[in-house]
Order: C-alpha cells, then structure tokens, then sequence
C-alpha cells in the first residue's frame, strides 16, 4: 500500500494543532482554580489598599436564584487587581471630584448617589494620579472603555462576582445567611444609612463590603438573558447599545434584603447621566485594574527595590 | 374658475395650518409681546460656539452679544436697571475647561473678568454687586453643584469678599438674589447636611432657610412676591413667597406648567410680572462632537442641548398650562433652530 500525501489535508491539519496549542496556552494561563488564588494585598501608587488576584476559573451565577441568575455557568478570568474598599468619600474628595452623597459625616464612609459616569470619571482621575493611561475615552460620546488601558475601570460582572465569592460557591461568603451580619450592612444593622468602610469582616481574599453597604456599579451593560450566551473567558457583558441602557449593579446596599446581598444577585440601574439632580443613594462602587503575572512581578520587585510607582503599561501588559 | 380658486386657497391653508402645527399660532400674544418693554438675553450654540443673545419679546432686534469665536459664553444674568450682564465663560476642552465669571454692559462693551474657576453670578439688587460661586475645586467637573462659598464683587471698584459664613456653604447652584437683597435663593445638593433642597440664605447673616419644596433652580421675582422653581424634570411651579417677614416660607400655588414629552428647565419671571420664559427640549446628555461642550443630562451648563428652544407662557390667562396641549396665545417661541437655547433671562429695556 503506497503512501499518499495530501498537501490541504496537511495544511488544515497544522492549523488545528495551532489552533490547538493556542488554546491550551490560553487555558493554561487561566486554569487555575478560585483555590488556588493567592491574593496579594499591596497600596497603589495614590495610597489605595488593593489585592492582586491571579484570576482563574469559578462558577459564576445560580441555578436556585432568580431567572437573571441562570445558568451557573463556568468563567475563566484573567489576572486583576481590585480595591479592598469601596470608594470613599475621602478617596473622592483626593480625586478632587464633586461628592454627590446624601450621607457626608464620615470620610470613611463610601460615596453613593454615583452616576455611573462620574464612577468611570473618578477611575480616569486614579488613572492620571498614577500616570497610566486612563480607559475611559473622555472626548467619545459615552466614555467607552478601553480593556487594553493600563488605567483603573469599573469592574466587570464577572470581575466583580469572582472577587465577592473569593472561593465560596453558596450564597454568600459566609456559610449562612445568619452570620451576614459580621461581613454586611444591610437592612438589617445599617441604621438606615451608608457605615464607614471595613468596620465588617473580609472575604477571605481580604476584601470588604462585597456585600452591602452600597451597591457598586459594575462595567456591564444589564441584560437578565445574558448569561445564557456569555462568553467563557473575560466576559464582558453585552456589547453596549444606543441609550441610557442600565448597567449592572450589585452587592446590595445598607436598605437591602439579605436576599438582595447574595453574591450572585443581579441588577439592573439606570445610569442617572442624563439625570442632573441623580440622588440614588445606594449606588457606589470600587476600582479595577488588569495587571498581568509579569506586571505584578515587575510591580513586585520594583516595591523591593522602594522604586516610587507603579510602572506604566508595557509589553508584557498586553494580551 | 371658482374650483382653481377654492383648490389654491385650500391648498395654501393646508400648508399654513401643517406648518404652523407643533406651535400655537399666537398673534395675540405676539403682539403683547412687542409691546413689552421687556427683554431676553439667553445663550444658544451657533457656528461651533456658545454666544449670548438678547432680544425683544417678540424675538425682534436679536443681536449677537458676544460673537467670540475663541470663546464659549453662557449662563446670562442682567442686573435689574438693565445696564450690565454678568456671565461665564468656558475656554478649553474637555476636563482641561476653565471656567470664570465676566461682567459686561448691556450693548457687550467694557468685558471685564471677575474670576476664574467661578460659576453661576447673579445680580444684587443695587445694581452694583456680582454673586457668584467659587469652584470646589481648580479643575473642572460639569456638575452644576460643584461649588464652595459665596463670593460678592462689587463691579465699580472691583473688589471681592466672601459671604460672612462662606466657609459654610457647600455645594450650591443656580442662587438668585431676592428683591430687597436681604436672602439668596438657591439649590442645595449634597451640601450642608442636606440631600437635596432650595433654601433661602441670609445675605449678609447666617440664617438659612429650608423652604421645603422638591426640585431646583428657583427664581424670584421682581417685586419679590413670587417664586418659580422647576418641580421636576417636566414641571415649572410659580408660588406666592413673601421675603420681607423674619420667616419667609411659601405661599399659594399659583401656576403649574407642565410638559410630559419634554424636559422644562430654567424658568424666569419677567421683571412686569407677566411672563414666565423656560428652555425646552428632549432628555440627552449632549453632543460632544460640538466644540467646548461636555457630556451631562443636558439641562446643565455647558451640554449641548439638542433641540432645545425658549419660549415664553403668560401668567395671566389660566392657573396651569400643559404644553403638549397648547392652544394659540397659550405660549410664545422666542427660538426654533433647536441649537442648544436655555438660561433665557428677562430684563427692562433701558
């Protein structure tokens, strides 16, 4: 029997062992589990506590919540960092920006009543403090985002669930809903009014208030069927339509139900930007920022060295 | 013959009455209006720029106050003997913007800058003396509330000096002296411990007062017995108030207007008592491919505001007037090119 060489079979066989490799590259990158995060607390370059996350994979919605919930579905998530807090009045007031909070007796205490455009224009202010290019395109009618910016951005849903669970799977970080007390304000203990930030527990990545407290804007616009067509790696919500679409919310806030608070609760805000006298006085947020492992690292070792900030974004920033 | 006649004279009333059907054919009202001794002054977006116009009543005599190219000129308020206009101006772009407090004569003579990084004067009642609102901060936001203290220039020696409690006032906008000039009125948000409020403000005193009424951009009038102030988005409340008691509070509604298709904003009571101007137009947040402008709800300072025009309601004729079901001489356009007309002010012509 002769040998015959088939040179399209060849050719279309290489590109699927490229196609192959690329993958596996790919998920090589991010195969790692929520147990096997290593969070790195660390101050940024403006003062700001943050945790480095390494990303990796969870699962990320309810198949016992509400319909906007379903399916729990797997999410690979590439490498971030995240405040620990979410942003204060003392933070906004550093930016140099109007406080909009109805509740302004304690700079501890995170800023609500936030459009979600003064949100991203607060990230651009982080952004140029520590010299990084700012993602959000000021002189572009509706602040696109740009995800390749080194700068501070608005999470993304999925960015932002990961963080809340650090590795839990049930509806809360804690085991039940009973001890949400130690980690939350909610309807419950907050007195009716916003609490100064990390006065509860942290997750057990060190990050506090992912439930209650205020709500925190997140980057995706709203969709309640969205997850049935996400994709697997870095989702980044529905591609943006014309309008004062609603962009996600979540976490609850200090007038939520404990139900509201669950780590896979999903809402829907109207942004309030073309609302001048916008007074949702639940509505906060906190930053993001990729960094890629050799950033960290770079990051890292620039820190042992005391060298002053945060180096700008560079090759190895780029994915 | 007859037939061509009767066919011509109906096809010229159909095209009349289509063309003329978004607006209330007013010639009643329009001939008030040119009677008027009052005027407008208001800011519009022509050729890539923001100007000041002024004209008569009846939209006659418009001219072009201001015709900078290289400068954006908006929020217009002419002091009550009508001689001068206090103003601000944008230079710049973007979150680079600078904007200060101008002071001018009525015919856009003798311009003359009171301050940078200061927004939303007003006039005092002598004639004399610009308020205005020190910026919270050097850099620029758009937000309207985005201020800290009261400042008062006197015009004729060109001198400043703070509100006895300035260090106390936070976050105020759109303020507006009463008649007598013993109280400001002005919008709160977000300052002073309260979320969202229009007070009246000792002058020269540290009283303040909750006049506790939902909304913003209150305005008094003349003779200082009324208030209009914008309920919400879609409504314009004018209100007995009377400013000369040790407590001043509000009195009688006495005229609504309303308009649930379009956002109603920045209304001014003409100094004969008479009328009312507003800006009118759909919701948005602006249209930054227009030079010097920024993205925002487009009722603030600074947005373009698409489609937005001035007109002019009568107070006397009913006691609340819905605009989407105007009848003629219920209302007066004072602009129909749509370019970004708000912050109509009334005054006296000399």
């Amino acid at each position: 029997m002769s040998m015959r060489f088939y040179p399209r079979l060849a050719v279309a066989m290489g590109q699927l062992f490229l196609v192959g490799l690329c993958l596996t590259a790919c998920v090589q990158r991010n195969d790692l589990s929520t147990d096997d995060v290593q969070p790195q607390p660390f101050v940024s370059a403006s003062g700001v506590d943050m945790v480095f996350l390494s990303g990796g994979t969870f699962m990320m919605g309810s198949n016992e919540g509400d319909d906007d919930e379903r399916p729990l579905h797997q999410v690979i998530l590439s490498p971030f960092v995240i405040d620990v807090h979410e942003v204060t009045h003392e933070m906004f007031a550093r930016a140099e920006l109007p406080n909009p909070s109805r509740w302004q007796d304690d700079p501890q205490k995170p800023v609500e009543s936030v459009r979600w455009r003064d949100a991203k224009i607060y990230c651009n202010e982080r952004s140029l403090q520590e010299g990084l290019e700012v993602c959000y395109d000021e002189t572009t009618p509706g602040l696109p985002c740009d995800f390749k910016a080194s700068g501070y951005r608005l999470p993304t849903e999925a960015e932002w669930e990961f963080a809340c669970r650090a590795g839990s799977q049930g509806d809360y970080v804690c085991t039940t809903s009973d001890k949400l007390k130690s980690y939350a304000y909610y309807n419950a203990n907050s007195d009716n009014q916003t609490q100064p930030v990390g006065t509860r527990k942290a997750n057990r990545w060190g990050l506090f208030g992912m439930h209650g407290n205020v709500c925190e804007w997140c980057q995706d616009v709203y969709d309640p069927e969205y997850y049935q067509i996400s994709p697997t790696l870095d989702p980044r919500g529905p591609s943006t339509s014309a309008g004062d679409v609603k962009r996600v919310i979540r976490g609850g806030s200090w007038k939520a139900s404990v139900r509201m608070c669950r780590s896979s609760f999903r809402q829907g805000q109207r942004t309030g930007d073309t609302d001048a006298c916008f007074s949702t006085d639940y509505c906060g947020f906190r930053c993001v920022r990729r960094m890629a492992i050799e950033t960290w690292n770079l990051l890292q070792k620039n820190q042992v060295e005391n060298e002053v900030t945060t180096p700008k974004a560079n090759s190895s920033d780029s994915k | 013959m007859r037939l061509v006649c009767f066919l011509t004279v109906s096809i010229v009333l159909k095209v009349f009455t289509t063309t003329y059907a978004d607006q209330p054919v007013n010639s009643t009202l329009a001939a008030q209006l040119a009677a008027s001794s009052c005027k407008l002054v208001y800011e519009s977006y022509t050729n890539n720029n923001w100007d000041l116009f002024v004209s008569r009543a009846d939209t006659s005599e418009r001219v072009n106050l201001t015709a900078t190219m290289e400068q954006h000129e908006l929020y217009p308020q002419v002091s009550p003997d009508g001689s001068r206009v206090c103003f601000v101006v944008d230079q710049g772009q973007g979150r680079q913007t600078i904007r200060s407090v101008w002071v001018m004569n009525i015919d856009g003579t003798d311009r003359t800058k009171v301050a940078d990084h200061a927004r939303q004067p007003c006039w005092n009642p002598d004639n004399k003396t610009i308020l205005y609102l020190p910026q919270e901060y050097k850099k620029f936001n758009i937000a309207d509330f985005f201020t800290k203290g009261i400042v008062y220039y006197n015009v004729d020696s060109k001198t400043s000096r703070p509100h006895l409690h300035s260090d106390k006032i936070h976050h105020l906008y759109n303020p507006c002296f009463a008649a007598h000039g013993k109280w400001i009125v002005a919008t709160v948000h977000a300052g002073m411990g309260y979320k969202h409020a229009i007070l009246l403000i000792e002058a020269e005193g540290p009283r303040i007062i909750d006049l506790q009424i939902n909304g913003c951009r209150p305005c008094l009038s003349a003779d200082g017995q009324r208030i209009a102030w914008g309920q919400d988005d879609h409504t314009i409340v004018v209100a007995e108030l009377d400013v000369t008691t040790e407590t001043p509070k509000i009195g009688k509604r006495i005229f609504h207007v309303r308009d649930k298709q379009n956002k109603i904003y920045h209304s001014d009571l003409s100094p004969d008592g008479e009328y009312i101007s507003l800006s009118r137009g759909p919701d948005g947040k602006g249209d930054l491919s227009k030079i010097g402008t920024h993205e925002a709800a487009c009722e603030m300072v600074g947005v373009y505001a698409s489609n937005w025009n001035i007109l002019v309601v009568p107070l006397s004729l009913t006691k609340s007037l819905d605009l989407n079901d105007a009848q003629p001489n219920d209302y007066f356009s004072i602009t129909s090119d749509g370019n970004s007309n708000k912050e109509p002010d009334w005054f006296l012509s000399r």
